[in-house]
Parts: C-alpha cells; structure tokens; sequence
C-alpha cells in the first residue's frame, strides 16, 4: 500500500481548520509539559491587596477570589487535565478496538457476548459511573478518568467492528484467503490499516469528551486536593463570586471551549479523509429486531454466509 | 458463492413472510438483547460496591465498637458473608419490588432519599427533551430547507460552537446573563410544581437549557444531514410535481422519513443529558440525584451509590426503549409508504 503524503492534495491537513487545530493542540501539549515552569507567576501565592483584578499588565487574566494569578494558575492546570484526557482515551482504545476486531473473526457467540457488555456500558452516564467508581475504588482523578475510559471502550468497539466487518468482507480479502492467506495476516494487511483512519475520527472525538469529563471532575472537586491548580477548579472558584467578578468564568470556559473546538475540527477533518463528506449515522444503544439498520442486517447476513 | 445466491434470493422475496414471523422474533429478539443489558448493567453497579475495599461493619461500628465479633454480626445480618452473586442477587430481586435497601450512615432508606431528589432531575431533564428537540428541530429543518442560505451556515456555526461549551459552562453563561446581570430569573434554588407551575418553571428553565443546548445541536446537525438527503429523493420532487403543498410533503413525506438518525441521537444523548443534569444542579444548587450521589460518594455510603447509579441506568434504558419503539414505528410507517 502506498502511503499518501503527510502534506499534499488529498492530506487531512490541507484544511485550514485542522492546521488551526492542530497548532492550537500543540500549544496545549507544550503547557501541558512546560506550563507550570513558565508560568509568569506562583500559582498558589495569594496576595490579599489584588483580589478579583481585572486583566492588566502585571495580571494577564485577572486574579481570583485569593488574588492568585489566573493565567498561571491556568498553566499549571495544564498537565493534569491533559494526562488525564490521554489515560481515559488510551483505556478506551485498548479496551475497545482490538475487541472491535476481534469479534468479527471469533466467532458468533464472543460477538454476542462482547455486544451486550457494550450495550450495558453504555447504559451508565459516564459522571454518575465515574464517581460510584472514586466511591468504591478511591477519590482520585485518575480513577475517575479511568472510569470514564471504560465508558468509552463501547464507542471505539463498535466504530471498529463497523469498519471490520465492513473491509472484512471485501472481494479481495476473498482472494487473499483463497490464495491461502491466514486469519492474522488478512488482519494485519487488509483490515487494521483500513480501520485506522476511523479509529483516529473516534480517538480525537473521544478526546474531546474526555477532556470535557476532566474538567467536570476538577469543578466538581473529585479527586483534586484543593490548592493544586486545575482548569476546572479555576471556574468552580469563579461561580460563587459571579457578583463580584461575572466575566471571571469566560476565561477558563473560553479555554476548555477552544481545545475541545480543536479536537473536534481535528475528527471532522480525519474523517473528511475517510469518506467525503462521512456523516456517521448514529447507532442506537438498544437494537431489536425491527430497528436494525441496513448495514446490521448485512452484517448478520454476511455472518450467517460465513458459518 | 451458491449460498450468498440463495440468501439473496430469499432476501428478495421475503417482505410478506418476514412480516408473517415479525411478531414473537421481535419479541423474543427485544428480549434477547434487553434482559442481558438490565442484568449486566445492574451487575457492574452491584460490583463495583463489592470492589471498594472499605468495610461497612465497621464503618457503621465505628472505631471503638469495630470488634471481629461485632464485625461479623453485622456482616451477617447486612448479607455481607454471601457470596457475591447471592448477594447480587438478593438486592436485585429487592430493588425490583422498590427496596435499594438503607444508607450505611443515616439509616434513611435509598428509595426513600432518591424519591425525594428524582423530580428535580426529571424535571429538568424532561424540560431539557422538550427543548432539546424544539430548538434543535426547528434549526435543523429551516436550516435543511433553505439549504446554503445565511440561516444554514449560521446553524452549523453555532452548531460547532454549542458542542464544544460543556453543560456548566453553558449554566455559569446562562447564571451571568440572566440571573446575575439582568436579575430576569433566579439563580439557584427549586420549587415544586406543586407550589405553582410559574415558579416552578422559573426554576428550571435555565438549568434546562444549559443542558439541552448541546443536544439541540446534535438533533440540529443529524436532522439537517438526514433531511437535505431526503429532499433530493425522487419521491419528494414527484409528490411537489403532483402538486401537494410544500408544508405538507416536508412534514408528511420528508421529516417522518429523515427524523429517525435524529431520534436515535436523543436516545444516544440522554446519558449526557444526566451527567448534564449534576452540572446543573451544582451550578444552579439544586437538591437533586447528582448531589446525593456526591455526597454518598465522599462518605462511602455504598447502598445509595449503587441506587442512584441503578435508577439512572434504568432510565437511560427505558428512553432507548421509547425510541427504539419509536424507530420500529418509523420504520414501518416508511415501509408501508414504499410498499
């Protein structure tokens, strides 16, 4: 397979949106290695004489109710809310796309069982799962993230069985296996470079949920020990002095706002690669007989063809 | 190569003998797939009480009572010393007839403290559908219909842009313009119904919002995707050339047809819609499911975590059962248009 140019006609990256993207994602990554070296100044220095100060020279941002610089505060929330985002996709992505994969090719009754686990999954809204779970397991941020990695494991399983059963029964996957090739390399070679553009489209969407989930739990206060800077917990400070200082909360909801805005340009442009103009066409959680979509009936009856 | 022949033979000429069958395979079907989702569910909630390595008996001894003696009385007496299955099973069959047994801390009964929050969270989540479908329906549909126009491209901006504001986000928006800088609508607190439908609304009309707003721009999206297909199909030019009036084939002939990937997406929506739902009672201070489930998750309390997570599941599943017999009605009424 010839691999198509990083840069070029037919790149993702030829639209303007994902270069924007892009940059604006790697500023975040850059603060969320360096932001709490480079901020401007201490994040947890109060200062009583500069409490609620609008934007100026010395206070780019403004100072909170404590009178603690908020663009370094903001900084150093980076990491946390960035990391976190990454464990809760990188869960979900193991979890779910090699199950997605291997459902298809393990025979009817793993599928079956693999679907229902998924459908439950995806029965629980990822807040009340994520804190049943720092109830039972600990009040920390990264087993709440890792709560909602579960939660996502349903989305990439059933993108990439949907890819996989859809390469899987192309005419030259066919010919491969007649040509005698094995389960494995039909796997490898013809299925998994085909389903990786989807799973990049449901990684960057993933993301961007996962990162508005982190910060929910950093306004909420779940796993954060109070001093110690995060985005949400800049906003949450904001809200219960609205009267005093009501522009405070667009700042870091302008933020949040922007690198989930990148995410999300990021999965439109991957999946402009995909298909042009691919809208995907929403799958149901509960699914019976008479709601099955056109492509679930061919899957099954492809299935039955294969047995 | 014979066997995909035949099949598709069959497929070909099935329509009437499959309507034939239709009725006990969807019920053995709808069955199939639904008691497993209610017990697997309901089972990772049972579980994940069972993995917390805390230890009720004595939490609830306390320390200087915590005696292994006492402890194992305790245990016994809550069902702790079954196993897990047992027990899993024990609170199942409790909860179905209404009893999620008593909260390790207040000895006040869950059912009782989730029945108290639950109207709080219904009704902003039930104003939230209405909404939700009000708003984003009507921006869909105008939008797909003057296709190209300022209207259209101003949807899928503001589109873009509601999707990546989260619920409390919106909610501190919503509390700033209108409660705080406009004094138009309270910001916090709730009123039941009961105490007059007016203030009750007030209430809830911005918490509403704040969550339907990112699923009216799903239903928006999804509606004007679905329904700009469906406006270029042969059989909606053939109905406007038999001269029917365009209210009439957009509503009868194209929205009944393109509403389903929109419904779908209320149903796929929903749990966001209750994750929504905390955000707002938090911004907006209302005592509801969210904030008892925050509370019971700082104390450990593990009888009300696993009833709040259990009813909150349980309606997500039955929302998706709405639509889904929703979508089975869609289907069919499109069905019998083409048959």
């Amino acid at each position: 397979m010839s691999r198509r140019p990083l840069i070029g006609q037919r790149s993702w990256l030829r639209l303007p949106s994902a270069k924007i993207a892009l940059v604006i994602l790697a500023v975040v990554i850059f603060l969320s290695i360096f932001g709490s070296a480079l901020a401007p100044q201490n994040p947890l220095t109060i200062n009583a004489n500069a409490l609620f100060q609008g934007p100026s020279a010395h206070h780019l941002l403004g100072t909170d109710y404590l009178g603690r610089d908020v663009l370094s505060r903001l900084m150093a929330g980076t990491r946390l809310s960035v990391l976190t985002a990454f464990e809760a996709v990188g869960i979900g992505l193991v979890l779910g796309a090699p199950l997605g994969v291997a459902t298809v090719f393990l025979g009817k009754w793993f599928d079956f069982a693999v679907n229902r686990v998924s459908d439950a999954l995806m029965t629980l809204p990822y807040i009340f799962f994520a804190v049943a779970v720092t109830a039972a397991l600990g009040n920390g941020l990264v087993q709440a993230m890792s709560a909602v990695g579960i939660l996502l494991a349903p989305g990439f399983f059933r993108v990439t069985r949907a890819a996989t059963l859809e390469f899987a029964r192309a005419q030259y996957v066919e010919a491969a296996e007649l040509f005698g090739a094995s389960k494995l390399h039909v796997i490898r070679v013809h299925v998994v470079r085909k389903v990786l553009p989807t799973i990049a489209v449901t990684t960057a969407m993933s993301a961007a949920g996962a990162l508005l989930a982190v910060s929910f739990f950093t306004f909420l206060g779940i796993g954060v020990t109070p001093p110690a800077p995060t985005w949400g917990g800049v906003l949450s400070s904001d809200l219960d002095y609205l009267s005093q200082a009501s522009w405070a909360p667009f700042i870091p909801g302008a933020l949040i706002a922007v690198t989930v805005g990148a995410l999300n340009a990021l999965a439109d442009a991957f999946r402009d690669r995909v298909g042009p103009g691919a809208m995907p066409v929403p799958d149901p959680v509960i699914k019976t007989h008479s709601t099955l979509t056109q492509s679930d009936r061919e899957a099954t009856d492809a299935r039955q063809t294969a047995a | 190569m014979a066997v995909i022949e035949l099949t598709g033979v069959a497929g070909a000429i099935a329509p009437r003998r499959r309507r034939g069958r239709s009725v006990a395979a969807k019920l053995g079907g709808g069955l199939a797939v639904l008691v497993p989702i209610v017990v697997l569910s309901s089972f990772i909630t049972y579980c994940l009480g069972a993995l917390s390595n805390s230890n009720p008996a004595a939490t609830i001894l306390g320390q200087d009572a915590a005696t292994p003696a006492a402890v194992a009385k305790l245990d016994r007496a809550l069902g702790l010393d079954k196993p897990l299955v047992v027990q899993y099973w024990d609170w199942l069959t409790q909860a179905v007839q209404g009893h999620l047994g008593v909260s390790y801390f207040t000895q006040i009964p869950v059912s009782q403290s989730i029945g108290q929050r639950l109207p709080v969270d219904l009704s902003i989540a039930l104003l939230a559908v209405v909404l939700a479908v009000l708003i984003g329906g009507t921006a869909g549909t105008v939008a797909a219909v003057n296709r190209g126009s300022w209207f259209d491209r101003g949807v899928t901006i503001a589109c873009s842009v509601v999707s990546t504001l989260p619920a409390f986000v919106v909610g501190i928006i919503l509390v700033v313009l209108f409660a705080v800088s406009a004094h138009l609508l309270p910001a916090s607190g709730y009123t039941a119904p009961s105490a007059g439908v007016g203030p009750w609304l007030e209430h809830i009309i911005l918490p509403s919002l704040a969550l339907a707003l990112q699923v009216a721009a799903d239903i928006a999206r999804q509606l004007r995707t679905s329904l700009v297909s469906v406006l270029d199909q042969n059989y909606i030019v053939g109905a406007r050339v038999r001269g029917l009036p365009y209210r009439r084939v957009l509503v009868r002939h194209a929205l009944r047809n393109a509403c389903g990937p929109a419904l779908t997406i209320l149903g796929n929506d929903f749990p966001i819609m209750l994750a929504g739902a905390v955000a707002a009672e938090v911004v907006f201070s209302l005592p509801g499911l969210g904030q008892l489930l925050l509370a019971a998750a700082e104390e450990r309390d593990i009888p009300v975590v696993q009833g709040v997570l259990l009813v909150v599941a349980t309606f997500v599943i039955v929302v998706n059962l709405v639509v889904n017999t929703l979508l089975a009605a869609l289907n069919r009424s499109a069905d019998g248009v083409s048959a």
